[in-house]
Parts: C-alpha cells; structure tokens; sequence
C-alpha cells in the first residue's frame, strides 16, 4: 500500500520534471529568436507554419480546459461552450475595430463578458439535466452565432455582418510568438484556475453536484449558485481564447468565431485526455490537435494516406478520427491521463476491465 | 421554562399533494430540542414525503413549518441545511468518486453555520465524525468499497458532519441483519449524545422502542397515534393500519 503510493508520487515527480523540460523547451526556444531557430534550421521551430498550429493546439487547451470545469468537473454537458469563445472574439473585436480601443485594454473585457453572458443565460439554463442540458446549451450556441451575423441596425449589419470584421494588425515584433505565448499565459491562467477550483470548498461543491445534486444541496451546497458560477468560469476562460483569438487572427466572422465542430471537439479532448482532472484536457487537446492537424496534412511530418487522393483526404481523416474517439471512450474511459504517474499501465487487463466499465 | 417548553420543529397542518393524491394531508406534531422522536406507518404512509418536506425537497401545498419558532416552508434545502437540520436518504446518495473521507468532509464544508469552515478545518471534522460513527479505518476508501451498512454510515456522517442540531434519519437499518442494527442504534445513541435532536423514519420496531421516547403514527398522510412507542404499537388503530380490519379483530378477540 505504503510502497505503492511511495512509488506512486516519484513516477509523478518525474513526469512533472519531464513535462517541465518539454514544457520550458517549447516556450523558451522561440525566445532565443525565430531567426536564429531558422538559421541553425532547429526542427519544428524552423517552420513559422508550425507557430500558427502550436498557437491553435494551446487555444484549444484554453478551451479544453475551461469545458472540464463545467463538463467535468461539476458534470453538465455543456455543447455551446463555443458561443463564449464567439463572445470574447467579437467583444475584443468591436472595441478594437469600431470603438479604436488598444488590444490589451479590450482584451480582459472579453472573459468578462463571456462571464456575464453565461451567467444570465445558465440561470434557466443549468435547470435542465443530462441531455436537456446539452440540447438546450447547443441552441445557445448555434443561435449566439447566427444573432451576431443577422443583427441589423438601419439597416447595416452592428456586428459586420456576413462580411466578417477585420481588427487593425496589432504592432509588435514577432508576432506569431507574442500571440503563442499570449495563448500559453490564458492556458497556464486556465490550468491553474482549474488546480485551484479542485483544492476549494467551491470545488468539493461542483464534484457533489455532479456526483449527486440532490445530497449536495441537502448538506447546504447552493447548487443553483455553485453551477452558474461554474459555467460564468468556463466562459470567462472561453471568452479569453476568443478574445487573443481575434486579435491575432485579425479578421473574425460566424464561421470562424462560432465553428460548431468547435463544441464537440473541445468535449472530446476533455474526455481522450481524462474529465475531472487538472492536466488531462490539456493533455487531451494537444493530442488531439496534433491528430487533427496530422490526418489533415498541415505538420512538417508529411506522410500519405494509401489508396485516398489529395481531394478526399479531409474526409477520411474525419473518419479516422471518428473512429478512433469510440475506441478511445471505450476503452479509455478515464483519459489517456490515467497512464501518466503510474497508476495505470496500458495492458490487456486494462481494456478488458474498462470495457467492462463502460458496457455498463 | 416557557423557554424549554418550546419546540425546536413544529408540523402546522402540513400538506404535500402529487396530483390528486395527498400524501401529506395536515400533519400535526412538535418536537423539542434533545428528544428522539421515530416516525412510523405502513408503506405509502407519507413518511419520506414528511421528511422531504421538512429538508426543503418537497415545496409545501398547505400548512407550515417552524424551526425554532421561524418558518421554513418553501425555503431551498441548502438553505434549511445551513439552518441546522441535517438529513440521510433512504436510498444512500454518496458522491461515488469521493472518498470516505471526502464524502464526510463535503458535509463539513458546507453544512449549518457551526460547521462552514475551510478545507483542512472540514477534513479533521471529517475524521472526528468518522470516528463517531465507525468508519475511521475506512476512511481513505472509495466508496465502491463500502459495504452496505457502511454506506449507511457514511450517509449518517455525511449528515453530522454539517453539524446539526436536528437530525433526519429516513430508514437508517432497513436491509441491515440483527448485529448490524445494533451497531447502528449504538451509532445513533452516539450521535443523539452530542446534543443532536433526532427524528428517524423506522420500520423496524425494535429500533423505535430501543430508543425513541414517542413515537408519531402515519397513516394515509394523517397522524394517526402519537405517544409512548410501547403504549403506540398496542393501539388498536395502529394495528388495523398495518395488518388491516380483520387481523386487529382476530387479535382482540
């Protein structure tokens, strides 16, 4: 027992070490200059490309992050989590683009609103359980985004309309890193948020809430108060992603600002990486991110798919990815963080028990 | 002594309806600080309904009740919890991804005005309780791993643990064998000693002359008896409501 958990805690000391390294090479090596990575040709580093999809695997860790307090956490399946994400993009848009407001100024009112916007909506929402909920937050979501297009003011659109709206490009020298690690601090503010919610009488609450809200309220946990303040938290974190999204980004629309592929996926790399945890959607996003973009083509590591054209790849990659995420929630119930730390070790005996599990 | 006199809850013509069905129809009754009062009738009785009633569940279609000579009808139960009145389930609802420990702690986090208190605070509490009602050694369990008795304590520690001063049992040992109740009864003597009030839902008699002074009868969501539980259980109309009209006349006779 003793010995267990003694080895137990040194795995995770490890594993923090090693993720730390990794970590501080990934963010301190761009530091040195890109131009300098490029000139000694450093992998990966080499390829400016590479920034762009290293920004958006952390902007989903943001994302995957801020769902895990809602959907993991206090157990509600929130599918419109990407209307915050909206929210944020187009708060920090319309201060910089129509109200001429500096970036960093309209930056904070982005999670803010997101907040605020969630917490209004989440009062009649968060009455809903199961799969009400995540019907009903679904429509929040779908329908934020069709608003945000379709709202005229005589006659012109308020918000940009179907046109999108473009933001001033911010001044600032390497730009591609100020953004990645603009992305990395919303990241880090999300995972230690999350760390600090999990340590709190505030997040014993959420997990008797979601472990059983009727016992939960009954031994004096608010429940109505504790869910809304849970959902307002993960749209703050969502909005925050939008909102260095657009800026960085430059120019948002519907499309790109309120992707409803956006809510499933940040659901599902909670769910590869382990819901519930502090590291598992985070561990979840890169994951899967990486997947996405390698299925889809855009990594340095290039590879062919037989038998499927060029034309035809997206699609079959979508597949393999499908596909994948059954086995994944199969036979991973817990994420693939259960392997991290030496809990767990990924054997035969494993599967077989969690298809047990989940065959439930 | 007009103080002590006064009942800590007090039942005014209390009424829960479900459709047409009155389940609670105008029950009447009082309880004063440090008593042990069981609540027992027939199934379909009202009992839980009673007691969800009382804990805030169930909003009220008629009457009020009175804590400490304040109404609580129609208050939330995170509300009537942080007042003082603690309560199991009759179907235990334990927070399966917790631990034993961490099953009690909640309860301690949150809970009346006496228990609030920060994490580390909450998790000695925690332990205290645990001890109370024997789970001490099981406390860095998962609950999966609890026995059914043990669950049953645990749901009883999770209640003491918001510190109250009124404790709702809702059938504590039904399902438990002979020992098992007995250990349960020691548990709820221990807990009775602290200073709780107690008020329990029983279907085992030998619980409820064990250790209730009075006993209320329910019948079809009306009080039928109440009093001593010895003089209770031999009352005519408490018999006729359990084994029906012609048991009670062959019973007589």
């Amino acid at each position: 027992m003793i010995a267990t958990a003694d080895s137990r805690r040194r795995w995770q000391r490890i594993f923090l070490i090693v993720g730390a390294v990794v970590a501080a090479y990934a963010l301190l090596a761009p530091l040195t200059s890109l131009d300098a990575a490029q000139s000694a040709n450093v992998p990966l580093l080499a390829d400016k490309f590479w920034f762009r999809i290293a920004t958006y695997i952390v902007m989903f860790v943001v994302m995957a992050t801020a769902w895990n307090i809602i959907g993991g956490i206090t157990g509600y399946a929130a599918f419109g989590n990407v209307a915050f994400f909206g929210i944020g993009a187009y708060t920090t848009g319309m201060l910089i683009a129509k109200a001429k407001w500096p970036f960093l100024l309209a930056l904070p009112l982005a999670p803010a609103l997101a907040a605020l916007f969630a917490a209004l909506i989440g009062l009649p929402l968060l009455r809903l359980r199961g799969h009400y909920f995540a019907v009903a937050s679904l429509g929040v979501g779908v329908a934020i985004g069709e608003l945000v297009q379709n709202i005229d003011y005589n006659g012109r659109p308020v918000f940009g309309g179907a046109s999108g709206l473009f933001l001033p490009i911010y001044a600032v020298g390497h730009r591609g890193l100020f953004f990645f690690y603009l992305m990395c601090g919303a990241a880090a503010i999300a995972i230690a948020v999350t760390w600090l919610v999990l340590r709190s009488r505030f997040g014993y609450g959420l997990i008797a809430i979601r472990e059983n809200e009727e016992a939960a309220a009954v031994l004096g946990v608010n429940t109505t108060a504790y869910k809304v303040g849970a959902f307002a938290l993960a749209a703050a974190l969502t909005g925050l992603a939008g909102g260095i999204f657009s800026q960085w980004n430059v120019f948002i629309n519907q499309d790109n600002a309120f992707p409803i592929e956006y809510n499933v996926q940040m659901i599902l790399m909670a769910l590869l990486g382990g819901t519930g945890t502090v590291f598992g959607p985070a561990a979840g996003a890169v994951l899967l991110q990486l997947l996405i973009q390698f299925l889809g083509g855009s990594l340095p590591i290039s590879f062919e798919l037989p038998f499927v054209s060029t034309e035809a790849r997206p699609i079959v990659a979508q597949v393999i990815l499908g596909v994948l995420l059954v086995v994944v929630v199969i036979f991973v119930p817990r994420g693939v963080i259960d392997f991290f730390g030496g809990r767990t070790r990924l054997s035969l005996a494993y599967l077989r028990r969690s298809l047990r599990e989940t065959s439930l | 002594m007009s103080e002590a006199a006064a009942p800590q809850l007090e039942l005014r013509g209390v009424i829960k309806r479900f459709g047409g069905v009155a389940a609670v129809d105008g029950v009447n009754f009082e309880v004063a600080k440090g008593e042990i009062v069981g609540i027992i009738g027939p199934n379909g009785a009202g009992k839980t309904t009673l007691l969800n009633c009382i804990s805030g569940v169930h909003h009220l279609d008629g009457g009020d009740i009175r804590w400490n000579g304040d109404s609580i009808a129609g208050m939330a139960p995170h509300r009537v919890a942080r007042l003082g009145i603690g309560r199991t389930f009759q179907i235990v609802k334990p927070f399966g991804s917790m631990t034993v420990r961490e099953n009690a702690a909640v309860g301690a986090l949150f809970g009346s005005a006496q228990a609030r208190r920060g994490v580390k605070e909450a998790f000695a509490l925690a332990d205290e309780v645990l001890e109370l009602v024997g789970l001490k050694a099981k406390a860095s369990h998962p609950v999966s791993a609890l026995t059914i008795p043990d669950r049953k304590r645990l749901e009883v520690a999770r209640a003491v643990a918001t510190r109250p001063q009124l404790l709702l049992l809702d059938e504590v040992m039904a399902g438990l064998n002979n020992v098992e109740i007995d250990e349960a009864l020691e548990m709820v003597r221990a807990v009775h000693a602290t200073g709780v009030t107690v008020l329990l839902i029983e279907h085992v008699m030998r619980v409820i002359v064990g250790i209730c002074r009075r006993a209320v009868v329910l019948d079809f969501g009306h009080v039928l008896v109440q009093g001593e539980p010895a003089v209770v259980l031999q009352d005519e109309r408490v018999i006729q409501a359990y084994l029906g009209e012609r048991y009670a006349k062959r019973l007589k006779s």
